[in-house]
């Protein structure tokens, strides 16, 4: 078995011409998942059962299931609704970009209002009786003491579910998208050399998902000065 | 019932379900005047005091602040913790934020003072508890002795008519005890009316008015210091005394 | 709904299959996860290394990639070694199950390193130094003491792993393996019903995750009941 680097060499930059797509994929589901899942997060916490429970079901069903089978159900399925067909939002079902920018955002929106909700029941309850007794208002307290700790005690987890995200967007190659992963299929197809040019993708991944903790970590770093003494 | 009170407590029960923490609360508290309450643990002395700023909510009976009752009407609640200050003894300072601003967060807020105003009154007050170099630094930064003084600073940023203190001290290491409670009696020297729990029994005897003994939800026995310490009545009082001064 | 009569006995055998992968992959996950624990733990900075490049590869890499390269390149490789000891043998498979099974095990096996390792480092040292005190063997000490409470601190990231494993068993599906996604596949090219059919996909596969969560909420209230006060 030889390991051919010439074919290396010729694979990378074409499968790097997908990596536009594969960020768009990326940073589109993460911002729309993140307005999401705040208002998921939100509503699970209202205290009203006709809020809380749509969230909660919500919430189940897309942590419950394989993302694969949310791409597929939304690609392959919506198309046979005749109510998606005739709707003004068909020409967002048409596209296979779009089915996979609601797949995964369905997705990651399920899992991030979790970890919303994990910070915001971390926030130390003394803190918030403190500004209880002080007169400020549930909403004033909400915003000024809850988000900010909260978002900080999150933010390790979301991360995490960011770099997932990153790996999900892999799967948009099953539904004909030309990421890095379907560039490097339909490479491997043609060359019959899966072991270099998946290995040179996996790479890729790797410093991708390198670079993303990196900056994570930052990120945290910078809002998590006052925990330092 | 003198017009001069400016708590009033009649008949106050509280229940957490089958457990019930208060009975048959009878309380009244003058302006100006300092309160210690003490007990074992579980006799409800916090949850009491939790009662007046609402943090609890009161099941039976009336508690009536400066002339207004407390009930579940939002503008109640925030006109009665505008003027009730309360100190935790977990200090409770907001984390993320500096000093200065812990203190001058509820001011703008809550009294809708101008940013350059709250700022003198936070500056002023950090002077008051003697920590005015500290004012840029985060809590995490400061010993607990600081934190604490800090807490009380902050609560008297909302110039109160009341301050609340629960067990201020019992987080505290030892030699950091003094300091808070010099701050304390610095307080009550000028007249701020106080309901303090607490088990540090040096303070009551030469600061407060009345010491409150409270043991399993009900007021046991109230007298001046003096008589107090040196006179219990009750039994259940004669006893938490033995244990609480023979150490 | 009667477009489903014919296919009920293939999504039953394809739900028997997501259930072998589960306990085959749960095995090794767990092997995995505690060989890497204990690497990390270790003071052999060899092991200590490997265990991390374990942990950056399989956590930085997409679980399909992962799947296609334990599947394609293992038969490659397993060919051109069988091709050693004898020259005649044109292919070596790997079936997809196994292919498959693996794949995911050696992913959430990286996970669960972390999570071992922080269920062991977890563990109430007062307790340990007690139970020295008292005279306890080193193995003693782990059977009785680090060990209970180990489980009862990873058992929730555990669980998750487990539902990890579930959902990842949907993209062996890819290779061909015969569960129930590939057996949509073949049922949506026959009766055209590609909705109704993922749908069925998504209600067996949260059958399965609902029976797991269930399960780790009962352990969790198992391992808790000596913790139950009553006032």
């Amino acid at each position: 078995m030889s390991f051919d680097f010439t074919l290396i060499i010729d694979a990378v930059p074409k499968i790097l011409l997908g990596i536009g797509l594969t960020f768009q994929l990326l940073v589109v589901s993460a911002v729309l998942g993140l307005v999401l899942a705040i208002g998921i997060m939100l509503m699970r916490i209202s205290g009203k059962w006709y809020l809380s429970w749509p969230a909660q079901i919500y919430i189940y069903i897309f942590r419950g299931t394989p993302i694969l089978v949310q791409i597929f159900i939304v690609y392959y399925g919506f198309p046979q609704l005749e109510f998606i067909r005739e709707s003004f939002i068909w020409p967002l079902f048409r596209d296979p970009f779009g089915c996979a920018i609601v797949a995964l955002t369905l997705n990651t929106g399920a899992y991030v209002s979790e970890i919303l909700r994990g910070g915001v029941m971390g926030v130390d309850r003394g803190i918030l009786e403190a500004g209880t007794a002080l007169g400020l208002s549930v909403r004033q307290r909400f915003i000024h003491l809850t988000s900010p700790i909260a978002i900080r005690l999150a933010l390790p987890a979301y991360g995490n579910d960011v770099i997932s995200l990153l790996k999900s967007t892999a799967l948009a190659s099953t539904i004909t998208l030309a990421d890095m992963t379907g560039i490097a299929r339909t490479i491997v197809a043609q060359t019959f050399a899966p072991y270099e040019i998946f290995i040179s993708l996996a790479i890729i991944y790797m410093i991708l998902t390198w670079i993303l903790q990196k900056s994570l970590g930052r990120v945290e770093r910078y809002l998590g000065r006052y925990m330092q003494k | 019932m003198t017009s001069n009170a400016v708590i009033q407590m009649r008949n106050v029960g509280k229940s957490f379900g089958t457990f019930q923490a208060l009975k048959g609360i009878n309380l009244e508290v003058a302006k100006g005047e300092r309160i210690v309450v003490c007990g074992p643990s579980g006799s409800g002395k916090s949850t009491m005091i939790r009662c007046i700023n609402r943090l609890e909510k009161h099941d039976e009976g009336k508690i009536i602040i400066d002339g207004k009752e407390l009930t579940d009407q939002v503008d109640d609640i925030n006109a009665v913790r505008r003027e009730v200050g309360m100190v935790f003894q977990s200090f409770n300072l907001f984390p993320h934020m500096t000093i200065l601003k812990n203190l001058m967060l509820a001011q703008r807020l809550v009294r809708k003072t101008s940013k350059a105003e709250a700022r003198d009154t936070a500056m002023q007050l950090l002077e008051r508890v003697k920590i005015p170099e500290q004012a840029d630094k985060y809590p995490i930064q400061l010993s607990g002795g600081q934190q604490q003084r800090v807490a009380i600073a902050r609560t008297l940023c909302m110039k109160p008519k009341i301050i609340l203190f629960d067990e201020p001290t019992s987080a505290l290491d030892p030699e950091m005890i003094n300091e808070v409670l010099e701050v304390m009696t610095d307080l009550a020297s000028y007249g701020m009316t106080m309901i303090c729990v607490t088990h540090e029994m040096g303070f009551a005897r030469s600061v407060a008015d009345r010491v409150i003994f409270m043991d399993a939800g009900e007021i046991v026995e109230e007298a001046e210091p003096e008589a107090f310490f040196s006179n219990p009545k009750n039994d259940r009082t004669k006893k938490f005394l033995s244990q609480i001064l023979s150490h | 709904m009667d477009i489903l009569v014919g296919w009920w006995d293939d999504y039953f055998w394809g739900s028997v299959v997501v259930a072998q992968v589960f306990v085959c992959s749960l095995i090794l996950m767990i092997i995995f996860g505690l060989i890497g624990a204990a690497a990390k733990l270790s003071d052999n900075f060899i092991a200590q290394k490997l265990a991390n490049g374990y942990t950056i590869v399989f956590r930085g890499t997409p679980e399909i990639l992962v799947i296609l390269l334990l599947y394609f390149g293992s038969a490659i490789a397993l060919t051109s070694i069988a091709q050693i000891f004898n020259p005649d043998i044109k292919f070596f498979d790997v079936p997809p199950f196994w292919a498959g099974t693996i794949a995911i095990a050696l992913i959430v096996g990286s996970y669960a390193t972390e999570t071992f390792r922080g269920a062991f480092l977890g563990v109430n040292p007062g307790s340990i130094e007690a139970a020295r005190a008292l005279g306890m063997s080193n193995l003693q000490t782990f059977i009785y003491v680090r060990v209970p409470e180990m489980w009862r601190l990873a058992l929730p990231a555990f669980g998750n792993h487990m539902l990890s494993l579930v959902k990842d068993t949907a993209l062996i599906s890819i290779i061909g393996l015969n569960e129930t996604l590939f057996v949509a596949k073949q049922a949506i090219g026959t009766t055209g019903e590609p909705f109704i059919m993922y749908i069925v996909v998504g209600l067996i596969y949260l059958g399965f995750s609902t029976i797991i969560t269930l399960s780790v909420m009962g352990l969790e209230r198992f391992g808790q009941r000596h913790l139950v006060s009553s006032r």
